[in-house]
């Protein structure tokens, strides 16, 4: 019998509120379990950023004749190569400066406590409660105590953390080697499981993914360069010194949300307060630039960056950014996004394909076919 | 001893035995065959409908594929074997499929996906140009077939 073709609607509708919400909840989800793996999760997004870094020249090679694992390996071994050189080369220069660069340390330590007493002491001129309360004096024994102790107190905490943290970030090097190599395979491996029925969509799904994956990483790249020069050019109009090392510093410090920023802040706030001793505006200034800065990288420059690379409302982002913090802290602020994109794409196209009755149709054909195929000498 | 051998596997002659690739050299054809997926279809499994996104390019390496109008008829448009492809349309002008493809006789396609076909053309400037002269040959061939009058309803492609 011959079978009789149809016109068939072939659109794929876009997802609904149900598929959303289950998009939703499963970021939320995934974000609560991800934390509980930080030291497994941590080392993979780096090894991401190292993949989508060396993947344009594996394939290079692949093109002039070598194997991909040829390629994979040669270009994994100079990149470490390089790394490894570089970091020797600076090794002796570093510990020729580590000296001056105590001096420096200690001197925009000494010019931050200097302006933060100087602060206080002038609220204390205005503010009688404040003078009564002796709030100044306070601060100043505080951060004598705490910079005598902190040595001793925090020392043992960041070792162990360093330890704890050592074995699980060298496996992102580890990670990204096999990514290069075996990427396609694995691919290639996961698409044979695919009946034939899903395949095009299925083949649109990991497109898809590894897009917004790429285009993530792309777009945090390009958010770090807008803020580094957006903050460059602010503290250079306010006179500080070295507004670009400035810059680039506190935007690689904002990849950490909210601790990354209260430090990057406070790098600039010390800058400003040793540059300037005698003057606490630009110290203020210096404070206003960062939060007009942060304000637009969370409305604007992450939304237009990252939210866009993911496809994502502008608003999304943003309500997303404060779930995923809700959810799990700062592991939830720097995982949601990219973990929203690539849950997304999964929904959605999952949504498709559940929803599309002439897929399921033409798969149920296929198992019929096949099952009359293997069955048809045993009636 | 990183280089591959430039002999050429059963493996990749199957691969040069199809027309939009027969121009390329070995190492373009392991490039080319890193992006392919191979699928096997039952006789009377449907590849792809009519109105879908079109995904993916298909190379039909063994058995035979009937395109079929749809709506229209039931006899095939028609019927590609070993060595043919089809689904380029619906890749390079990003539209859906105007027909449905489905299989006659068991058989084993290669598929290569839109981004991975776009892709391999935007990256290896050489593989682009074969490529891109073998399918604009393929077209040229087939727009002649389409304005000359034909003596059988049906063209097989050996």
């Amino acid at each position: 019998m011959s079978p009789v073709v149809r016109p068939f609607p072939r659109q794929p509708r876009a997802a609904g509120p149900l598929v959303w919400a289950c998009i939703l909840g499963t970021t939320c989800l995934l974000l609560f379990l991800f934390q509980k793996i930080l030291w497994l999760v941590v080392p993979f997004i780096l090894a991401l950023i190292i993949y989508y870094a060396l993947l344009p020249a594996v394939l290079r090679l692949v093109l002039a004749g070598y194997s991909v694992t040829a390629g994979a390996s040669l270009v994994c071994f100079g990149a470490f190569l390089l790394l490894g050189g570089a970091l020797g080369l600076a090794a002796p220069w570093i510990a020729a400066h580590a000296v001056s660069w105590n001096e420096w340390g200690g001197r925009y330590l000494a010019g931050g406590v200097g302006f933060v007493l100087g602060s206080l002491s002038s609220l204390e001129n205005s503010f009688e409660f404040l003078a009564q309360a002796h709030l100044t004096d306070s601060v100043r024994k505080g951060i004598s105590d705490f910079s005598a102790n902190f040595v001793s107190r925090n020392l043992a905490g960041a070792v162990m953390l360093a330890a704890a943290w050592l074995p699980s970030l060298l496996l992102a090097p580890f990670l990204a080697f096999f990514f290069l190599r075996d990427g396609r395979r694995f691919k290639k491996f996961i698409i044979h499981a695919v009946p034939n029925a899903f395949l095009e969509r299925t083949l649109y799904l990991l497109d898809e993914v590894d897009r917004t994956a790429r285009m993530y990483f792309t777009g945090l790249l390009k958010l770090t360069l807008l803020d580094t020069l957006t903050l460059a050019l602010g503290l250079w109009a306010l006179g500080i010194s070295a507004p670009f090392l400035l810059g680039l510093v506190t935007a690689v410090l904002a990849w950490v949300p909210y601790v990354g920023s209260i430090l990057g802040c406070a790098v600039v706030v010390l800058v400003a307060a040793t540059d300037f001793p005698g003057n606490p505006g630009m110290a203020y200034g210096a404070i206003g630039l960062f939060i007009l800065v942060r304000l637009l990288d969370d409305f604007f420059f992450m939304p237009m960056t990252v939210g866009r690379s993911l496809h994502l409302h502008p608003l999304l982002t943003v309500i997303m950014i404060f779930v995923g913090g809700a959810v799990a802290g700062i592991s939830g602020l720097m995982l949601v996004l990219p973990l929203l994109g690539v849950v997304m794409v999964l929904g959605e196209t999952v949504g498709q394909v559940v929803n599309d009755p002439r897929l399921q149709a033409r798969h149920a054909h296929a198992r019929r076919l096949r099952h009359a195929a293997v069955t048809g000498d045993l009636l | 001893m990183f280089r591959f051998a430039t002999k050429e596997s059963p493996r990749l002659k199957r691969l040069r035995s199809i027309s939009l690739f027969q121009d390329l050299s070995v190492r373009e054809l392991v490039i080319v065959d890193l992006l392919l997926h191979e699928r096997r279809y039952l006789a009377g499994e449907v590849v792809f409908d009519a109105g879908e996104d079109g995904q993916g390019i298909y190379f039909t390496l063994d058995g035979r594929i009937g395109i079929f109008h749809p709506g229209h008829s039931n006899t095939p448009l028609a019927e590609l074997g070993g060595g043919s492809f089809f689904g380029e349309l619906a890749l390079l002008d990003d539209s859906p499929r105007m027909a449905q493809a489905r299989a006659l006789d068991d058989s084993t396609l290669a598929v290569m996906f839109r981004g991975e076909f776009v892709g391999l053309l935007q990256t290896h400037a050489l593989i682009a140009s074969k490529i891109s002269l073998q399918l604009a040959r393929h077209l040229g061939q087939r727009l002649r077939s389409i304005s000359l009058p034909q003596p059988q309803p049906q063209e097989v492609v050996a």
